[in-house]
């Protein structure tokens, strides 16, 4: 078969009606695998997630994707791979409360090649018949993906609350939407 | 091993705001989003994830003689890339609403029945050519909440991670034939006709088993394609 030959799949919304159990107990600590700890510093990331006109949407997913401690993603197209922390596998999934807040426990990740640290999100809802992409920060800095965008760079960074503790809010449309990305 | 991604064609993804869908102009970015070229954060993704989360199997009509109401049916599905190769060893979630169009979920208040037969959710892992089977009933039809008269046709909803986090897909499968589909406002935000008609599934000659279930193929394809070092 040719290269490329084959289209993506036309993407859907979950609905109102995504499974509670698959919102698995402990999938929002990523500090931990079948019981071992990760290395690296523990923090906490909260948000809220809202809509339009400021209502919190309860029951979105939010899941991330980020690397270990030393900026390694457990996969093979890191060249850095095989060094990746064995008790981090980089993955976590939430879905929000009533009043549309989200929680994670996980490690800070370091900086992958070329990149500052940072954290992938998606977000998926009822009324969202795409997958919605953005990209949690730590601080304002020149990475190039938080350089795409300019007036609205620090809607992307993490408010940083506490020693180990970082509020990263979404809103999905209207006045300071936080940026998405397509790609 | 390296994958590419390339933009998708528009026209073969649902837009985003759909008249009639009042949810996706409350929920959907107004400012338009942020074209970024892939680097190795969003070329890279979960590949152990059963090691995370629960499976489930996947047989969700019933066990022993506590079998759920509803037709019969035996759903193969394949699971590929951009370049026809199989994706294995990946996780799928599926739900469905049951044969009367009730899900199994405490947001669903339609009059419907609820079946306590059915389970509802299955949750697996592609087999190495990327295939797998779902045995359940026919999910029935529904009114959407609040809506205008609005009804889903019925149809199967698949959440599937493959290699890298941009080959994240979620996704809805429909059954040929249904009068339904054509009024459809989520099945008919795709423009392009033939990338909707991919989205339904085939009916194949039914199973030689006891039962005689009906059988179904379908066809998912993920983002991405082999990425070979040296070419473009």
């Amino acid at each position: 078969m040719k290269r490329g030959a084959l289209v993506p799949t036309g993407e859907a919304t979950v609905g109102p009606f995504f499974p509670p159990r698959y919102v698995d107990a402990g999938a929002n600590d990523l500090t931990q695998l079948e019981g071992r700890g990760a290395r690296g510093e523990v923090i906490e990331i909260r948000g809220r997630v809202v809509q339009d006109d400021g209502a919190p949407l309860e029951n979105l997913i939010v899941e991330i994707w980020q690397p270990d401690a030393q900026g390694i993603f457990r996969h093979p197209a890191d060249p850095r791979h095989a060094q990746a922390d064995p008790n981090f596998l980089g993955w976590g999934r939430a879905a929000t409360d009533q009043d549309g807040r989200y929680f994670f426990r996980t490690i800070r990740p370091g900086a992958p090649q070329g990149r500052e640290p940072h954290i992938n999100f998606m977000l998926m809802f009822s009324g969202l018949l795409r997958i919605l992409k953005t990209t949690m920060f730590f601080e304002d800095a020149p990475d190039p993906v938080l350089n795409l965008v300019s007036n609205r760079r620090h809607l992307l960074i993490g408010k940083k609350e506490g020693e180990n503790l970082y509020t990263f809010d979404v809103r999905l449309r209207g006045g300071n939407e936080t940026p998405f990305f397509d790609d | 091993m390296k994958t590419l991604i390339r933009p998708r064609e528009e026209s073969t993804q649902p837009r985003r705001i759909v008249e009639g869908y009042p949810q996706t102009a409350q929920r959907n970015p107004a400012q338009p989003l942020v074209r970024r070229e892939p680097t190795l954060s969003e070329l890279t993704g979960p590949l152990e994830l059963a090691r995370r989360v629960k499976l489930l199997g996947g047989d969700i009509a019933g066990r022993g003689d506590k079998q759920a109401i509803g037709q019969l049916i035996h759903l193969k599905v394949r699971v590929l890339d951009e370049d026809g190769a199989p994706v294995g060893g990946t996780v799928v979630e599926i739900w469905q609403a049951n044969a009367a169009g009730r899900y199994i979920h405490p947001n669903d208040d339609d009059h419907a029945p609820v079946d306590a037969n059915f389970y509802g959710a299955a949750r697996l892992v592609t087999d190495e050519t990327g295939s797998f089977t779902l045995r359940t009933v026919k999910p029935g039809a529904y009114p959407v909440p609040a809506s205008d008269g609005w009804w889903r046709p019925p149809h199967i909803h698949f959440s599937l991670f493959g290699r890298v986090w941009l080959s994240r897909l979620v996704t809805q499968m429909y059954f040929p034939g249904e009068p339904l589909n054509a009024q459809d406002r989520i099945l008919n935000a795709v423009p392009d006709a033939a990338a909707r008609e991919r989205l339904v599934a085939r009916y194949l000659p039914p199973a030689a088993d006891p039962y005689n279930a009906l059988v179904l193929e379908h066809q998912i394809v993920l983002r991405g394609s082999a990425a070979t070092p040296g070419q473009p």
